[in-house]
């Protein structure tokens, strides 16, 4: 059994019937707790990586192991994002119709977790995130850096040990950037979660302790 | 302390976003419910009024033709009836709907002077008519919308009638109906010799034996004499009388139609949401909703569209069934009435409509891989 809380075992993923080979062959190991950003030009197959290890997609061939169990096959992908896993993306994905404080709670929209409980989870995460101002209104009333920070605060819902971030400050100014990057590596250390980052930015891919690059779907470095 | 987002309001949300859309996609379904409870209501008034026809009138036993399209029994069945020790009185008759103006038709029954039918009826003016001489009398509805009285004539076919006397029925039928000398109808409509039935009183149960055997029993004795014939009790005559059973197919034939096309707006509806909100169910997806319950959000927001558009419905078809119990044209068989069973089935059909219209587009967001979904364009 891994002592590694995330694992992929040759792991490759093709498109188009193969004429697309994204990733080709990758190996890697995450402990718990790690803070672990990935980099690499477009097309090198960071973001593939990202959503595998996510359980958002299937591998070709290869493994994802999520505390030794192979995901897709020991585990339900859909109880896996749901309880393990959080996502933070760059276009921040916040659905419209829902109020900031609503955007937060829809990851337990249908559950059995009791109403009232739910709204406090809610608000105690936009406190978290300094937005207690910010409960009711629409993404649309809200600036780029509130929004990713309403996404923080979704991702966290339920509770995950692992944080996923695509690219999150892909779409905001060096001050948001900043902020957002404050935020997640602030939680990362409080809540011992491991946290991995997309990201093209050097300078918050080198601030990890461990940074990968990645160049035409493998590990380079 | 802020609101909880369920999933009904999270489906109210994503059904509001659109709201033109939403509102022309409950026009549709509604029309469809209102065509429902408009022509459901109808047919349902209908039978009633035959079956508070023949409580009013005391009839217990309908004797008919054992076929669907040849109405007629032969006259000289009457007196055959007549002899069974089980029967008081069997009654001839003649029903049929006749123009009495250009614009009105009527119900139009013939009897016999001395039938029990006529007992029923409470004259409010003017007297019986006798024998089969060319006289009629008119139901209270129909001498208002007739504007007739106890002296006037009223043509019919051809032949000129004297209005004798006003009655007020237990019906809407027969307050809206026309009664004239079995003779004269069956001259009119070409039946001599023949009637469209018998309308039978039964003498009282002997003591002791209940109402049920001894209906039973009358039905036997009615059947062996008249083997051609078919003995139905009224209660149940006036759900399989041949107009009433046509204006159930009519009713419910009809507003399948508006139905179907109410359910393709849901289908639409849904179709283009789920189209419009790829990427966002793949955010879903993303978010740890399972396939099942995203299924279950946008079968909601279909059952959702269903109900608000049947709520609608109800309304237009109650107010079209007063509208039928008003004007001239139909007052005289339309009840207003709406019993809440019908209510109950225009609101379950709404809702069945809303989830069949929504299934295909339900499952089709519930297949879609949350990574395609959220690179959708």
């Amino acid at each position: 059994m891994s002592d590694s809380l995330l694992e992929v075992q040759d792991l490759r993923k093709s498109y188009e019937d193969g004429q697309i080979q994204a990733l080709v062959g990758v190996d890697l190991k995450v402990a718990a707790g790690d803070y672990v950003s990935i980099s690499g030009a477009s097309g090198s197959g960071k973001s593939t990586l990202l959503q595998l290890l996510g359980g958002l997609d299937r591998p070709t061939s290869g493994k994802v192991l999520f505390k030794g169990a192979n995901l897709g096959v020991d585990v339900d992908l859909d109880t896996y994002r749901s309880n393990s896993v959080g996502f933070v993306f760059q276009a921040f994905y916040l659905l419209a119709s829902l109020r900031a404080v609503e955007n937060v709670q829809v990851p337990w929209v249908g559950t059995k977790i009791p109403g009232k409980e739910r709204a406090e989870r809610a608000e105690a995460l936009m406190v978290e995130m300094g937005l207690s101002h910010r409960m009711k209104n629409y993404p649309s009333q809200l600036s780029a850096g509130e929004r990713q920070r309403v996404a923080i605060a979704r991702s966290l819902a339920n509770n995950p040990e692992v944080l996923l971030a695509d690219e999150p400050t892909g779409n905001l100014d060096s001050v948001n950037s900043a902020k957002i990057m404050d935020i997640l590596t602030g939680l990362q250390a409080k809540r011992g979660m491991t946290l991995i980052v997309i990201t093209h930015e050097d300078s918050i891919a080198e601030a990890a302790p461990r940074h990968i690059r990645m160049r035409d779907g493998r590990i380079v470095a | 302390m802020s609101a909880t987002l369920t999933l009904a309001d999270f489906a109210w949300k994503n059904v509001w976003r659109r709201r033109m859309r939403t509102c022309l996609t409950l026009c549709g379904i509604g029309m469809g419910i209102a065509a429902f409870v408009a022509l459901v209501g109808f047919s349902h008034g209908f039978e009633q009024a035959w079956l508070k026809m023949y409580e009013s009138a005391g009839t217990d036993i309908d004797v008919v033709q054992k076929t669907f399209m040849a109405t007629t029994v032969a006259e000289s069945a009457g007196p055959i009836l007549q002899a069974l020790p089980e029967v008081a009185q069997a009654s001839p008759v003649i029903v049929n709907m006749m123009d009495v103006t250009a614009d009105i038709n009527a119900i139009v029954f013939g009897f016999r002077d001395d039938s029990f039918d006529l007992d029923a009826m409470k004259l409010v003016a003017g007297r019986r008519f006798h024998g089969d001489d060319a006289e009629v009398m008119l139901g209270q509805l129909l001498a208002d919308n007739l504007a007739k009285k106890p002296g006037d004539t009223v043509d019919i076919q051809g032949t000129t009638f004297k209005v004798v006397g006003v009655y007020t029925g237990g019906s809407a039928i027969e307050a809206g109906a026309l009664v004239m000398p079995l003779a004269q109808m069956q001259q009119l409509a070409s039946m001599q010799g023949k009637v469209t039935a018998f309308h039978v009183k039964l003498k009282p149960a002997a003591k002791g034996e209940s109402t049920d055997d001894w209906m039973h029993k009358a039905e036997a004795a009615i059947q062996a004499a008249t083997p051609e014939l078919r003995a139905v009790p009224a209660n149940e005559r006036a759900s399989s009388n041949q107009l009433v059973v046509l204006a159930h197919a009519a009713a419910i034939g009809t507003s399948a139609i508006a139905l179907l096309v109410g359910a393709m707006g849901i289908a639409n509806t849904m179709a283009m949401s789920v189209f419009e909100r790829t990427k966002e169910i793949g955010v879903l997806r993303a978010l740890g909703w399972p396939a099942r319950r995203v299924m279950g959000l946008i079968l909601v927001e279909a059952a959702g569209l269903g109900i608000s558009g049947g709520l609608v419905g109800i309304l237009g078809g109650w107010g079209a069934l007063r509208l039928m119990s008003v004007i001239p044209a139909t007052k005289n068989i339309a009840s207003a009435s709406l019993p809440p069973a019908i209510l109950a089935e225009a609101l379950a059909v709404a809702v069945l409509v809303g989830l069949a219209a929504g299934f295909v587009p339900a499952w089709r967001a519930a297949r879609l891989s949350p990574v395609e979904a959220m690179r959708y364009e």
